[in-house]
């Protein structure tokens, strides 16, 4: 049996046959996922330095004299790095006196810290899978970004205590600014939002648990919405990017709606993150530093905003990006400041980051080329082999080589 | 001279643009998920813009031309993309509060557009240009 480490469900009942290096059959995998096999052979990053190719030891020699060189270093990255190169990532940094950041810092972070900090109530998706009979996606789209999240455990699927599944035993609620794929299973569960409109929301379904008449135009629908929350016996609430991003980082009204159910009933919060190890890399920095993301270890241990990529690329003068595409993903602006920085890549696949490095370290494809742990979004450990072979080296190993070169 | 409509970006990620991703960005299945804009109806029509015509997206931060979508549900004054390299180039990269970096949500000027959809070659020349 193989793993899936196309997206942070990590799913683990994969059954794959390979043929001449590329895939043939699979089993259970969803359409991404399939798309994270087949790109086994597609645009694969082979080892450069000033985009001439090199051997491997040469490009990590590279990497090396840029970030001792460096007096402002950035690691960043490590949602598609294994358990093992994220605590070694974090130990480089402190060896390098650098910053160490991931994309958290401008996507779920104060989410998950939320939840490592105890503040927010959390569960397993087997919890959900057993009990929940509300769930809640909010600003969240499974079906396109989590495409077996329904399926395995959060609507679909019968549980111990949900025997008649999504048929009569679970109900889906959706809030969102658009009818997403999601909204569409939802059906009548769906609750369209202006943008920026979690916050009205979130107050009228405040008021609406508070026994108050909520101000919206379906006052109907919402009253309704309130009498099934109260209802609930397991309520799980999935959130994505959407609703961070609508509080512009403040994530405290949702805290507070989360507080309140839970003195009507019980609602645990499961953060839906991007990558494969997102989960594990906010919670290893948490356990070594009391941070999920942007901390500097320049003089002992600091943490705030300032060290997120997004402001320290100002007087940064190197970065080491590890498993991550910030290239792609990061607002021109800043796409072009940390492309005007020396840069090490350390990717499985050629991408727009890479493409900008001053040295480009190729990585083998966790759960498929090569084994190691990995933290699934809701926060269980899974450990998982390679399933094909491959000359390419595994993360970790790449990470601890730099370290012994620095 | 081309109508320009002033609209909500808003952005999310699709299915078929995540299975391209993972098959490589520089694809044109890539491309043909990620460079594209999904129109209201009728700010389609106001723009004189049909479904598969290219538009231009702008803001003060860069500018893009992608293929128009037409929305099946009505969605006057907002448009929606799928977050890539693509709508990346229109983000400004400010901070809102707390520090998160606003990458949802932009305002844009649209119009149609004779040019041809910007390559993911010329997005990856502009982020390396000094």
């Amino acid at each position: 049996m193989a793993f899936c480490t196309g997206c942070s469900l990590l799913c683990d009942d994969i059954e794959v046959d390979f043929e001449g290096g590329k895939v043939k059959r699979t089993l259970n995998l969803c359409r991404k996922g399939r798309g994270h096999y087949d790109a086994l052979t597609v645009d694969r990053l082979n080892p450069a330095v000033g985009g001439s190719g090199v051997v491997v030891g040469e490009a990590v020699k590279a990497a090396a004299e840029i970030l001792s060189a460096a007096e402002r270093p950035l690691l960043f990255g490590w949602g598609r790095s294994s358990l093992a190169a994220q605590k070694l990532g974090v130990d480089l940094a402190k060896k390098l006196g650098s910053a160490i950041d991931d994309p958290s810092s401008y996507s779920q972070g104060l989410m998950t810290e939320k939840i490592l900090k105890g503040e927010i109530p959390t569960c397993t998706f087997d919890d959900v899978r057993n009990f929940a009979d509300v769930s809640i996606f909010w600003g969240d789209d499974p079906s396109s970004s989590h495409p077996r999240h329904m399926s395995r455990f959060s609507y679909f699927p019968r549980g111990e205590k949900r025997q008649r599944g999504y048929e009569e035993d679970r109900e889906a609620i959706v809030v969102d600014v658009r009818k997403s794929p999601t909204a569409m299973i939802a059906a009548d569960g769906f609750f369209k939002i202006q943008s920026g409109g979690d916050a009205a929301f979130i107050e009228a379904l405040l008021a609406t648990l508070g026994g108050k008449i909520p101000k919206v135009e379906d006052k109907k629908k919402m009253l309704n919405l309130g009498t099934k929350l109260r209802k609930a016996k397991f309520g799980a609430i999935f959130t994505g990017q959407g609703l961070v991003q609508s509080r512009k980082g403040d994530v405290e009204a949702f805290s507070s709606l989360v507080a309140k159910l839970n003195e009507l009933t019980r609602f645990s919060v499961i953060p839906s993150l991007g990558d494969y190890n997102t989960r594990g890399f906010n919670q290893t920095l948490f356990e070594e530093t009391g941070f999920v993301n942007s901390v500097s270890f320049a003089d002992g241990v600091s943490g705030g905003p300032e060290f997120g990529i997004a402001k320290y690329l100002d007087g940064c003068d190197a970065v080491m990006v590890v498993g991550s595409d910030p290239a792609a993903v990061l607002p021109a602006p800043l796409a072009k400041k940390l492309a005007s920085i020396p840069t090490v890549a350390v990717d499985s696949h050629r991408t727009l980051t890479t493409d900008a490095a001053k040295v480009a370290i190729p990585m083998a494809v966790a759960g498929l080329e090569a084994g190691g742990s990995a933290l699934r979004t809701d926060g269980v450990k899974v450990d998982f082999d390679g399933v094909v072979e491959s000359d390419r080296l595994p993360d970790a190993e790449i990470i601890e080589m730099i370290m012994e070169a620095v | 001279m081309a109508r320009t409509g002033e609209m909500t970006v808003i952005t999310y990620r699709g299915i078929f643009q995540e299975v391209e991703e993972a098959l490589g960005m520089y694809s044109d299945g890539y491309r043909d998920q990620s460079a594209v804009i999904f129109l209201d109806g009728g700010d389609a029509k106001g723009l004189a813009v049909e479904a598969g015509k290219a538009v231009l997206v702008e803001t003060g931060s860069g500018r893009v031309v992608v293929a128009a979508k037409i929305s099946e549900d009505p969605h006057p004054g907002v448009a929606f993309m799928p977050a890539s390299p693509w709508s990346a180039q229109l983000l400004s990269g400010e901070a809102g509060e707390g520090g998160i970096l606003e990458m949802k949500r932009f305002e844009a000027a649209v119009s149609p557009s004779g040019e041809a959809v910007t390559s993911i070659e010329e997005i990856g020349e502009r982020i390396r240009a000094p």
